[in-house]
């Protein structure tokens, strides 16, 4: 059954198919490991999305320990921000927007370690194809 | 000036980051990603850059480096294809133009092996010409934890770098064969002074002919030859003036046989994407230039700012101040022609031309030309005005004028930029 992105259930279905993947445990089993590896996504309104929006991913060695939406980002210590519209994101999620694409070309805003961002591109890969196992539904749709 | 206007000037004061790049065509991604190699440069390699001539012969220093930059962080793998395990940046080209500036900016002699390490493979690498047979084959030795590196074998004994001037020599020059013998290449040939050569490449990439003495776009063919294949083998290094992290040596191949697979495309593909690698050689040459010259700009704004002549900075002499000037006239403007081309080549959309078009090959010979004989004259004016201490080698200004004098050599020379830029620009039909 399909899950609302973005909600807590989501969260846990991104959680999920991060640990089922094979690419992200051997591409990311450093990650985080001596350094703050957990992201933070804002979510900017459009297109069915009413108000901003944060998602919190917990990473480390090459697993999510923890997905689930936050109302304040001070709640959290993160190492990485990534922030866009719902519309970038929602094609992301689809798999019609390729994410690292979307970073490079400056369709995602990041902050954070680019050295890390370089160093574990696979793993970053990895993670953002996980999105596509995930049976989505979207707002405004 | 108080201690508040002073820092408030300091705060407004212009750094090598406020020379033109235009954000309208780089994201912040490339320049964050630029950041990154420099904080690596300034940690790992500036304690050791002025003891890499020393290590010329051996490298002992340098590989580590190299596997740090083209390994740990990910450079190797950053334009492989996500499926043989590589990142997969889209628009290579502004990424390596980042690439070249940051770390040429370090050192330009480190700076060639860390992009020529992939630029051999350009014909195969970026799309929509991507050989994924060879990528699959060859792509997870390069995205993997060991360093491996490659090398663009072109330049011969014979005839030198005249082996680019394709437009006009059409490979007549090119004395390395390659003939099919049932399905195998057999490759026959001798290279001279291509990057990565000695003992550092894992991976040939050689430019030959299938027919010597052939003018025939057909027969110019691009070879993979792993550098373990028997047959091949190298000369010991060249002790050069600078640019002591790139390795260069003779390498032959004598009766090499490698997969009739390892031609990179086949006839004509192989010459039309070649011209891609030699538009990205020359914008990434420029881009080297550009790297120095900020370097240089760092160097002699602190010393003519820090040096006191006749109770006032150096820098506040006019004639200083000329020199100055014409530093960050060479950068400024330098930068603004390679960020245009760099928007040009990523967006053939609105400029008409492929990345492999001969013309944009041509015209881009002008600008590698200008950046060549820019970064020469800004590292002489600085050595100039610092005197013997521009010398020394403890400044590093003798550093970047022994290193740059080898970009404006390289690729054909001077020369043959001259040229090429005139047959673009005038339509010159005998030279």
């Amino acid at each position: 059954m399909a899950v609302l992105y973005p909600s807590n259930e989501w969260c846990q279905e991104w959680k999920n198919a991060i640990n089922s993947s094979e690419a992200a445990k051997n591409a990311g089993k450093d990650w985080g490991t001596d350094f703050n590896g957990n992201w933070l996504f804002e979510i900017t309104p459009e297109g069915g999305l009413d108000e901003t929006t944060y998602v919190y991913l917990e990473a480390k060695a090459g697993e999510c320990a923890d997905a689930r939406l936050i109302s304040d980002p001070s709640e959290v210590e993160v190492g990485f921000t990534c922030t866009g519209s719902y519309e970038d994101y929602k094609a992301a999620v689809k798999g019609e927007k390729d994410f690292i694409q979307g970073v490079v070309r400056g369709t995602f805003k990041l902050k954070g370690n680019m050295m890390k961002i370089m160093k574990y591109g696979m793993f970053i890969r990895a993670v953002a194809n996980s999105l596509q196992s995930i049976d989505s539904k979207f707002l405004g749709e | 000036m108080s201690k508040k206007e002073k820092s408030k000037q300091e705060d407004v004061m212009p750094t090598i980051d406020d020379f033109i790049r235009p954000k309208e065509w780089v994201s912040d991604f490339v320049t964050d990603m630029g950041h990154a190699i420099r904080d690596w440069g300034e940690k790992r390699y500036m304690p050791v850059r002025q003891h890499v001539d020393e290590d010329w012969a051996e490298h002992k220093l340098v590989e580590p480096l190299l596997k740090e930059v083209l390994v740990d962080l990910g450079i190797n793998a950053a334009f492989f294809p996500a499926e043989v395990g590589g990142t997969d940046i889209p628009d290579p080209f502004p990424c390596v133009t980042v690439i070249c500036e940051e770390l040429a900016r370090i050192d330009s002699g480190f700076c060639v092996p860390v992009v020529c390490s992939v630029w051999g493979l350009v014909p195969i690498l970026f799309e929509p010409h991507r050989n994924m047979e060879l990528l699959r084959e060859f792509g997870p030795k390069f995205c993997g934890p060991e360093l491996y590196m490659s090398c663009h074998a072109m330049t011969e004994p014979q005839s030198g770098a005249d082996i680019e001037n394709f437009g006009r020599l059409h490979g007549k020059t090119i004395q390395t064969t390659a003939t099919l013998d049932g399905e195998d290449w057999i490759v026959n040939g001798h290279k001279i002074w291509p990057s990565n050569s000695g003992e550092t490449a894992d991976l040939f990439v050689v430019l030959c002919i299938t027919h010597k003495g052939s003018t025939e776009p057909n027969d110019f063919a691009l070879i993979l030859v792993p550098a373990d294949t028997e047959g091949v083998s190298a000369g010991n290094p060249y002790q050069k003036s600078g640019m002591s992290a790139d390795m260069n040596s003779d390498v032959w191949f004598e009766n090499v046989r490698v997969p009739k697979r390892y031609r990179l495309h086949g006839p004509g593909d192989d010459l039309k994407y070649w011209r891609e690698a030699i538009t990205i050689g020359n914008v990434g040459s420029t881009a080297m230039c550009v790297g120095i010259m900020k370097n240089v700009y760092e160097i002699i704004k602190k010393w003519t700012t820090e040096r006191h002549i006749a109770g006032k900075p150096l820098k506040e002499h006019s004639l200083v101040a000329d020199m100055l000037s014409e530093i960050a006239i060479f950068i400024e403007s330098t930068s603004a022609w390679m960020w245009t081309y760099v928007r040009e080549i990523t967006r053939p959309d609105i400029y008409g031309w492929d990345p492999w078009d001969e013309r944009f090959l041509l015209k881009t010979r002008g600008l590698a030309l200008y950046a060549s004989n820019s970064v020469e004259r800004a590292c002489s004016r600085a050595m100039d005005f610092m005197g013997s201490y521009g010398y020394a080698r403890e400044f590093d200004i003798e550093k970047h004028w022994r290193d740059q004098k080898v970009i404006g050599i390289w690729m054909g020379g001077k020369g043959l930029k001259t040229l090429e830029n005139a047959r673009y620009w005038y339509d010159l039909e005998t030279l």
